[in-house]
């Protein structure tokens, strides 16, 4: 879990966001939650956001990821943190992140507040419990046409 | 649609990821949910749901305070040597003194580019006369299907001011490698074109070559020229 610092700076926002040395520098977190597919979670197009999590949306969230798409952390608070950086990766939010994705994670790395945005740079996965939102059993697929139809 | 997606729940099968493209064709292009939008601004208003994307990632609360004059914590230098959608042959250095936003993608894709490329498009709108300066540049990651000739009349499908940047592969590959952007081929389409896998932010760039902030291309146009507008 997220430290109670850094939780309550997260909560007001603006104090990670307002500036000073902490702010430019990043500070060391860690965040427990699941890796989320964020146009789903926030664009509501294909449901509320707890139909668009776990199991009930992991395959739409393959695609996502694979398509481009931002992979996110919700962490319990229910706190966004959009994936820059993915531990010893070169590149900007990584194609690797497919393997993980809805995925319950603990990962440590740095947390940057950029205008609101939770800009986590992870660079260690301390716990990967795999996929344990099991939301299937409310929403079953979500979306629906993610079920194969019979040749 | 028929789909054949040969995959369970959990399981991301070869099968499923030689689907991505139609998936994704018939998903986020069309609003991730199979509606199909006649205008950039109609895509946008679509895809703003219930509002949320509108304040993605900051969903709660106020308005966040502007970030501008805090450094990005990436190493970037934002160089590159490519040929606009004009024929004209352009380096960073064309653009110095002009902000920048920048976005790589390809002209026919149907997967992020198209979510991201009308946002963009509206945030320039929505900036109105503040946002003049700024130039929006889409660097391609598909020079055999964005050539010279092709680039301008597709990217003006979505908004007449962007910029198309093309050339040889070994010029793109050292753009993307400045931008720490990955591509990948994931698939190819019915026609038998590549479906690429990318990275997706937009890169905000000041007027002094600079990376000013990314912004993850799921934010609404609202947003993103909220964002812009704090950083000119």
């Amino acid at each position: 879990m997220r430290s109670v610092l850094a939780a309550a700076m997260a909560a007001t926002g603006l104090a990670l966001a307002a500036g000073g040395a902490g702010a430019a520098e990043g500070e060391r977190v860690q965040v427990t939650g699941e890796v989320i597919d964020t146009w789903c979670y926030y664009s509501g197009v294909m449901g509320a956001p707890e139909a668009v999590v776990g199991t009930s949306h992991h395959t739409c969230a393959l695609w996502c990821a694979a398509g481009g798409i931002p992979v996110g952390m919700l962490a319990e608070d229910g706190t966004v943190y959009m994936i820059v950086k993915w531990k010893g990766e070169a590149a900007v939010a990584d194609n690797t992140l497919l393997t993980v994705q809805s995925h319950e994670l603990t990962a440590d790395g740095i947390l940057h507040v950029r205008d609101g945005i939770n800009y986590l740079f992870v660079e260690e996965v301390v716990a990967d419990a795999g996929i344990t939102n099991e939301t299937h059993e409310d929403y079953f697929v979500v979306p629906g046409f993610a079920i194969p139809e019979p040749e | 649609m028929r789909r054949r997606v040969c995959a369970a729940l959990g399981v991301l099968a070869v099968g499923l990821v030689l689907e991505l493209g139609l998936v994704l064709a018939s998903g986020v292009a069309r609003g991730h949910d199979g509606v199909v939008h006649d205008s950039a601004a109609e895509a946008a208003a679509h895809g703003a749901g219930d509002g949320r994307i509108a304040a993605a990632p900051a969903a709660a609360g106020a308005a966040p305070a502007p970030s501008a004059g805090l450094p990005f914590p990436v190493e970037i230098a934002p160089r590159f040597a490519l040929t606009d959608h004009t024929g004209r042959a352009v380096t960073q250095a064309d653009f110095a003194g002009r902000p920048m936003l920048v976005f790589f993608g390809y002209a026919n894709c149907d997967s992020i580019c198209s979510v991201a490329l009308p946002r963009l498009a509206e945030a320039l709108e929505l900036m109105g006369p503040a946002g003049a300066g700024l130039a929006p540049v889409l660097i391609t990651i598909d020079p055999a299907r964005d050539t010279v000739a092709a680039l301008g009349p597709a990217l003006a499908r979505w908004h007449p001011r962007l910029i198309g940047l093309t050339g040889p592969e070994a010029a793109l590959a050292e753009a993307r490698a400045a931008f720490q952007v990955e591509v990948s081929q994931v698939a190819e389409d019915p026609a038998g074109n590549p479906i690429y896998a990318h990275g997706s932010f937009l890169y905000l760039v000041g007027p002094e070559g600079r990376v000013l902030t990314l912004m993850p291309p799921i934010l609404g146009p609202e947003r993103i020229a909220e964002i812009v507008a704090g950083y000119l």
